[in-house]
């Protein structure tokens, strides 16, 4: 149906953009958060999720149990799913897509699927209307007839699927993060919330991991600190030594850095469920030990200056000037933080070569009012009086007719237009002052500014 | 007083998306501020030159014959002198794709403007359509004649070099354009184009490079300019002008400006001198190719006329015919048009060569001489034409004559005309594609940062006459605030927008031809279809400039007809051409009364359909006014009812008389005694004005233009009060001037002439007659000729199987490509279905299907060697259920089909792979049971002739106790009934007061009646129904024309799905549903637009 359909029928319908990129971002964030209850987890497009749940189940009492804890995580939530265990994931797939979701018991995925419409097929529409041509509308149908009849009409794939939803070849899933070296957590009965404690649970937990390694001969080069929020949200913190390392303290100190200089800090919200630390990458511990901070490499740049400003006063109060894309001076600069990549800056303009400047450097902010003498309707100043010094002017260039951005305004709401001139005094200054408003036309008694000062 | 001063460098809105005001502004404001005159330039091209010049002419007309009310005190304070003086330079700005700075070139002469215009050309075609290449190189080959301003960019740096290279060109023909556009070093940049100017001695000129015509207008031009850009309003920056200056400014200011070189003033006035050119110089000649060499066209074409006037008219010419035809000659020779005519009687007789019908339409049909030359269908001797319509001394316009041809076979017409007159001399005409609302809303929505959504929802509002606001309540009826300042600064631009020209497209077939160079009339560009070019002035500029134009048009139903006679001089054996139908036939009347029209020309829609049983027509002329009289004039007027009564003598035929005082009481009797007082055809509604409201000859010609271009400028509301007023004056019903206008107003977008409609009448009857008597040919000629009409191939099916036509299903050994007649055992024509009908079936695999058929096909196998079919094919056959001659149903053949590999097997191996598939066992399908098939069916074939879907489902229907659609047309009147069909069309014409729903089951349609208000409550019901059930009461007329007036609207459409399991009959509306397919009143010739009253799309 297209748009101008639907609204034919509902005319008041509100229509939201479809954004299949956040859709996406939203979905791995959700497989972020069921990480937690295993660490094989995919994504199923366009809304699924697929989870290995071998070896895991146990943890939350078989099956069923997992099953109903994931569901009820997804509840808190708000997210309404469909939920189903099966011996291979295309089976589980379609049982939570087309049938009644649930738990199959382990080698009965056949029966279970028997029943569905081979729209569990997901095949191509081609596909699904010659099945359905064919009479055949159960995946039953279809596994009761024989493949190589099948296979030659309507394509191996259609087939594989079939055997796979019907459980009859195996397969795996893809996870989105691969599995890490070693991995201990903690789990929660009530929701962790005192920050200040967190040391307390994050020490004992790298020294149970560095006790693994230590048994493999081994220590971490990347590490990981994850905290599952009971809202969903997951805080990954990972840092990284210089060379491989067993030593909890120092970790413990780099934990502390990294969580000092994070943009948003970590935040428990309603507290943590769970807190895991990985250890995402391993190598053998070589012999004695080095310093883990790097030494001062040469920071000449500019944006290591920045970078480091703003990893100790924060992102937001490091600025630089940045070029806006207006004819009006007063917006014609503006503040942006130094941190943002500069290719996304307007270029300042420059005056054709030869030519001098035609705006000073410095601007007064506001301007401020003179008094003057100057010709009807739009004659340079002769002569002005700014903080009561009254100055003759030799030189006058102009005027540069700047006209309001309209489009800022209220409608009915005029600003004026902006005749700019350059002058210079006897005595050599130079001036940027204004005259606010066209004579006759916009006003009858225009104000007078100085607006800036030539070097 | 100031120097004399003319603005010389002046962009319109031609200059797409950068100039922000009429020509006709720009040319008026500079008058008005005193200039001596303007040079109109835009971005290369000359197309709106023409619409100052016309504004320029008509306020001397104006001046000659002036009008009452503001226009009269204009005219005073311009005084006669300055507007005579006043002199239009036209010309161009040359826009270079190397580095060059603009050169605003305008013709010294008529000899500078075809170099001109020879030199966009030039540009042009070398690039695509909508773009122009140039390089200074190419100004090197055509400088003579012309008079260059450079324009200087904002660099100077080049400038020295280009006025060198310029001024060696054209010594003394180059002037350097300076402007003042307050940028903060004006002086000190004049001081150095002065510098620059120097050493090659060019004159500077003074200029404000004006891109609109008055300040006001800066931010709409900002508007355009983001719009250009692509850009919001808020990130558009430096790209938008930094002030208000670049508007027509007066000749004190601009001498104050440029106090500095105030020769740089006069220069303009030396330049003006020097311009010898004005658009009056284009003579415009007439191709002399159908003239034979040594012959004067007149005498040719008189010996053509008789020659022709013989065989027409067999016994002898009528008395009559002879005297319109010497009026006819005399009138041609004394305008000398006998090129034009002979023009187009070569066109039509090439199309008669090549065995295309052809048919001329519009005011051409007034004209004898074009009825004996084989150009128009409607015979003198029987019908009282108006040749002044045509052509008249008065009006000083040149003839134009519109011809339809067929519509599979005109482009054959287009690229002869081509061919014999070659690019150079033959192109189509231009069409302006203006700003409307929708898309006027969506650009201006973007600039200010609306999201596609709620454009979208603010286009789908119904916007209210030119100028005036939306009413806030239908914004707010989209769910936006009227009140939010960005929604309000949205809809205030996009209004200032309307009628803004956004760019050129090719007129739909009018051609204009010349003896000379036409690209030394006017630029020709290319059009986006392959082997088009086009001009870039449009019919009204053609007008204007009187040059001749002829329309090639393109009418389906000429290609139906054209195929009835191919079928009928093959299996008939009945030899016949458009004039060959007997008239008067009883049968054809017979037919019409009842309103059984489906597929017939003109009169097959809904309106026409209820109509026909009212107005019951019995003679050729009844038709005539059938075609005019369900149109948006006559509609809007008021005036179809009393007609009809009127006809059935229901009411007395009176004719409104004036006072006594102002004239005899039945000068309207002569107008309108054809239509029984009733005026209904355009001409009646001008004559209505000229004689009842004393319209002058130049008035009415005003009012006609009006009407004309009503739909672009909306200029016929002044000509209102004028007409009621004077016609109240003199004593007439106040109500009646009003409703004349009403209808004149209404004949603006929609109008017919009666030669028009006599002309549509005549197609009307050929194609009646031939669905009368031969009904399987002309549903076969239908069908082949798709996509046409109103009706979808199911209703036409339908339609002929109701007329005992055997329809037999699609199948390998008995279609071809096209659908076909087959002689039954009885003699009776049969038609067979073709490929063309089956979804999925491509048309030169389906042809080879018929060519490979040496001996019939014995196998699906067999099928897809012989001829050599690849898999989709073979599956879409199956799908069409086209085996069944090979004893396989659909099912079956789908299973074995779709074994067949997917690739074609390599030469070498066909052979060999031929019997190799295995034998397999039996599958066991579950048969097919009829709903699936029929759902199948629609799926496939969009029609089946196995059984309605509704036939299907009535068993289920009928415990409900719901009627069919023939149960429910034979109630009395007044019954309360419940009906259900699926649904064929949906429209809401005219005011919208109603909707009208067809619904339609196996044993007939049923219309149905929605008021406004209903609709608002059952609006999903009535949009998304495909199967509709309805429950009201039964409306039935005196003339047996039934309605259901609907009170409520149940949505029945999943039932559809219970024909089976998974198939989704997909029912096809009419093509004259407005929902699916909105039928926009712009677009196309007006007089084109098939669909009756005007359509509302609510979307």
């Amino acid at each position: 149906m297209t748009l101008a359909d639907a609204r034919a029928r509902a005319p008041r319908l509100a229509v939201a953009q479809a954004d299949p990129d956040a859709d996406e971002r939203l979905m791995l964030r959700l497989a972020a958060f069921c990480e937690q209850f295993t660490p094989l987890v995919a994504l199923d497009p366009p809304c699924g999720l697929m989870l290995d749940a071998t070896g895991c189940a146990h943890l939350f009492g078989g099956e069923a149990m997992m099953r109903t804890c994931i569901l009820q995580a997804m509840a808190r939530l708000s997210f309404t799913g469909r939920a189903a265990v099966a011996g291979t994931p295309e089976a589980a797939r379609a049982l939570a897509r087309f049938g009644a979701d649930g738990v199959t018991p382990p080698g009965e995925d056949e029966i279970f699927t028997r029943p569905l419409s081979i729209a569990a097929l997901e095949a191509p529409r081609e596909t699904s209307v010659a099945l359905t041509r064919a009479g055949l509308t159960t995946l039953g149908d279809l596994a009761d007839r024989s493949s190589a009849a099948l296979t030659a009409r309507f394509g191996a794939e259609t087939m594989r699927r079939l055997t796979r939803i019907l459980g009859r070849e195996d397969a795996r899933i893809t996870p989105l993060r691969p599995l890490p070296e070693c991995m201990v957590e903690r789990r929660f009965a009530e929701p962790f919330l005192d920050l200040s404690a967190i040391e307390n649970v994050l020490r004992p937990l790298i020294a149970e991991a560095m006790g693994l390694l230590e048994k493999r001969g081994q220590g971490g080069r990347a590490f990981e600190a994850r905290f599952f929020r009971t809202d969903g949200a997951v805080a990954a913190l990972n840092f990284e030594t210089g060379a491989p390392s067993r030593n909890v303290e120092a970790l413990l100190r780099l934990f502390r850095l990294k969580a000092e200089s994070l943009a948003d800090p970590l935040d428990p919200g309603f507290g943590f469920d769970v807190i895991r630390f990985c250890v995402l990458c391993a190598e053998t511990l070589a012999q004695g030990q080095i310093g883990f901070e790097r030494q001062g490499a040469q920071e000449s740049d500019v944006a290591d200056l920045v970078d480091r400003l703003a990893a100790r006063f924060g992102r937001e109060r490091v600025l630089r000037f940045a070029a806006h894309e207006t004819h009006d001076p007063v917006r014609a600069a503006s503040y942006v933080y130094a941190a943002s990549p500069s290719s996304k800056l307007n270029s300042w303009e420059r005056p054709e070569p030869g030519e001098p400047p035609l705006r000073p450097l410095f601007l007064f902010d506001p301007p401020h009012p003179i008094e003057t003498m100057a010709q009807t309707p739009d004659g340079p100043p002769m002569h002005f009086k700014w903080r009561r010094v009254r100055h003759m002017i030799a030189r006058a260039e102009g005027p540069e007719r700047i006209a309001p951005e309209w489009w800022r305004n209220a409608i009915g709401r005029d600003r004026r237009t902006r005749d700019y001139y350059r002058l210079e005094d006897r005595d050599g200054r130079r001036f940027w002052v204004f005259r606010e408003g066209l004579y006759e036309s916009e006003t009858a008694a225009p104000r007078w500014f100085l607006h800036g000062l030539f070097a | 007083m100031s120097a004399p001063f003319a603005e010389l460098v002046a962009a319109t809105n031609f200059s797409f998306l950068r100039g922000a005001s009429h020509p006709s502004d720009m040319a008026l404001t500079a008058l008005l501020l005193g200039h001596s005159g303007i040079g109109v330039a835009d971005r290369n091209s000359v197309a709106g030159v023409v619409r100052a010049y016309a504004a320029l002419k008509e306020l001397r007309e104006k001046l000659r014959d002036p009008p009452a009310g503001d226009d009269a005190a204009l005219l005073a304070q311009l005084g006669a002198k300055r507007i005579d003086s006043f002199k239009l330079v036209v010309g161009a700005r040359l826009v270079f794709a190397d580095e060059t700075p603009d050169i605003v070139a305008h013709p010294q002469n008529r000899d500078g403007w075809g170099r001109l215009t020879r030199l966009l050309t030039t540009g042009n075609l070398r690039a695509k359509k909508g773009e122009c290449r140039l390089y200074v190189d190419d100004l090197a080959q055509a400088a003579r004649d012309l008079l260059l301003i450079v324009m200087p960019s904002r660099n100077l740096t080049r400038l020295p070099s280009t006025l060198a290279r310029l001024n060696d060109l054209a010594q003394g023909d180059v002037w350097l354009g300076a402007t003042m556009p307050r940028r903060g070093d004006d002086r000190r940049r004049l001081a150095r184009l002065k510098d620059i100017a120097a050493p090659t001695q060019t004159p500077l000129l003074a200029t404000n490079d004006a891109l609109y015509a008055d300040p006001g207008q800066r931010d709409l031009q900002d508007v355009m300019t983001c719009i250009r850009e692509g850009v919001t309003l808020t990130r558009a920056g430096r790209r938008l002008e930094v002030n208000a200056e670049r508007h027509v400014k007066t000749p004190e200011e601009m001498t104050r400006l440029f106090a500095d070189a105030p020769e740089a003033i006069e220069e303009t006035q030396c330049f003006l001198a020097r311009v010898d050119f004005s658009l009056d110089q284009l003579t415009y000649e007439y191709p002399d190719e159908p003239v034979p060499p040594g012959r004067n066209p007149q005498e040719w074409l008189e010996e053509l006329t008789y020659r022709h006037a013989a065989m027409r008219y067999p016994d002898g010419v009528p008395k009559k015919v002879e005297k319109l035809l010497r009026e006819e000659l005399a009138l041609i020779k004394t305008l000398d048009y006998a090129r034009y005519f002979l023009t187009i009687h070569d066109i039509v007789r090439i199309a008669e060569d090549k065995g295309i019908l052809c048919q001329g339409r519009g005011s051409a049909a007034n004209s004898a001489v074009c009825y004996v030359l084989g150009v128009t269908c409607v015979d003198p001797a029987e019908n009282d034409l108006l040749f002044a319509r045509f052509i008249s001394q008065e009006r000083k316009e040149p003839p134009d004559i519109d011809v339809d041809f067929e519509h599979e076979r005109r482009e054959e017409i287009i690229q002869h005309i081509y061919e014999k007159y070659g690019r150079a001399r033959a192109g189509l005409v231009a069409t302006v594609i203006s700003y409307r609302p929708r898309s006027a809303i969506r650009e201006v929505g973007k600039v200010f940062g609306l999201t596609e959504d709620v454009t979208a929802a603010l286009a789908g509002v119904q916007w209210g006459s030119w100028g005036s606001d939306i009413p806030q309540a239908y914004i707010r009826q989209t769910g936006l605030d009227p009140e939010n300042p960005v929604i309000r600064r949205a809809i205030h631009f996009a209004q200032r927008l309307l009628g803004f020209p956004r760019h050129l497209s090719q007129h739909v077939g009018g051609f204009v031809l010349a003896r000379g160079r036409l690209d030394e009339l006017t630029p020709i560009a290319n059009a986006a279809m392959p082997e088009r070019t086009f001009i870039e002035w449009d019919k009204d500029d053609i007008d204007a400039l009187g040059l001749m134009k002829v329309d090639v048009l393109a009418l389906g139903m000429l290609t139906c007809i054209r195929k009835c006679f191919d079928y009928l001089r093959a299996h008939e054996g009945m030899d016949m051409g458009l004039a060959d139908v007997p008239a008067d036939d009883k049968a054809t009347y017979d037919m019409l009364c009842r309103g059984d029209s489906i597929g017939v020309f003109q009169v097959e829609s809904r309106a026409q359909m209820n109509m026909l049983p009212r107005l019951k027509p019995r003679e050729f002329y009844d038709l005539v006014i059938q075609v005019a009289i369900v149109r948006p004039g006559p509609i809007q007027g008021n005036m179809v009812h009393p007609y009809l009564r009127r006809r059935s003598g229901s009411e007395p035929v009176i004719y409104p008389s004036p006072a006594p005082e102002h004239g005899p009481p039945d000068e309207l009797r002569k107008v309108l005694e054809k239509t029984k007082g009733v005026p209904l055809f355009q001409e009646q509604a001008m004559k209505l004005a000229m004689v009842a409201a004393k319209f002058s000859d130049v008035e009415a010609n005003r009012l006609r233009r009006a009407m004309a271009t009503f739909r672009n400028l909306g200029t016929i509301h002044q000509f209102e009060a004028l007409m009621v007023e004077r016609m109240a004056a003199r004593g007439y019903d106040r109500g009646f001037a009003q409703s004349c206008f009403e209808q004149i107003k209404g004949f603006g977008s929609y109008g017919f002439p009666e030669s028009h409609a006599a002309s549509f009448a005549k197609l009307v009857y050929i194609s009646s007659w031939i669905k009368c008597h031969h009904p399987a040919i002309f549903a076969c000629a239908l069908l082949n000729s798709q996509p046409m009409g109103f009706y979808a191939p199911a209703q036409i099916v339908r339609d002929a199987r109701e007329h005992g036509v055997d329809v037999r299903p699609v199948d390998v050994n008995f279609s071809e490509w096209d659908n076909r007649l087959e002689r039954a055992a009885d003699g009776i024509l049969a038609l067979r279905l073709g490929f063309r009908q089956a979804d999925g079936v491509h048309e030169s695999e389906g042809k080879r299907i018929g060519q490979a058929r040496t001996k019939p096909y014995d196998s699906v196998e067999d099928l897809a060697r012989r001829a050599a079919l690849n898999a989709a094919t073979m599956r879409a056959l199956a799908d069409a259920d086209a085996f069944r001659s090979l004893r396989s149903d659909r099912r079956d053949a789908l299973w074995a089909v779709r074994r067949l590999p997917d690739a074609k097997p390599l030469p070498l191996f066909a052979a060999a792979d031929a019997r190799e598939l295995a034998k397999e066992q039996d599958p066991l399908l579950p048969p097919m049971s009829l709903g699936e098939h029929v759902a199948a069916d629609y799926q496939t074939l969009r029609l089946s002739l196995k059984a309605h879907p509704m036939a299907v489902l009535r068993p289920i229907f009928a415990r409900e106790r719901i009627k069919a659609c023939a149960e429910v047309s034979a109630l009395t009147d007044g019954a309360f009934a419940r009906g259900a069909g699926v649904v064929l069309v949906r429209q809401r014409p005219g005011q919208g007061n109603a909707i009208f729903v067809t619904l339609e089951d196996e044993t007939g349609v049923l219309n149905i009646v929605i008021w406004a208000r209903l609709f608002e409550r059952y609006r999903r019901e009535t949009m998304a129904s495909r199967l509709m059930l309805v429950e009201g009461r039964v409306q039935k007329s005196p003339e047996n024309v039934v309605h259901l007036m609907a009170q409520r609207i149940i949505d029945r459409s999943g039932d559809l799905n219970r024909l089976s399991e998974g198939h989704r009959p997909e029912i096809v509306l009419s093509r004259a549903d407005e929902f699916i397919h909105p039928q926009h009143p712009r677009g196309g010739h007006p007089r084109n637009v098939r669909i009756l009253p005007k359509s509302r799309d609510f979307h």
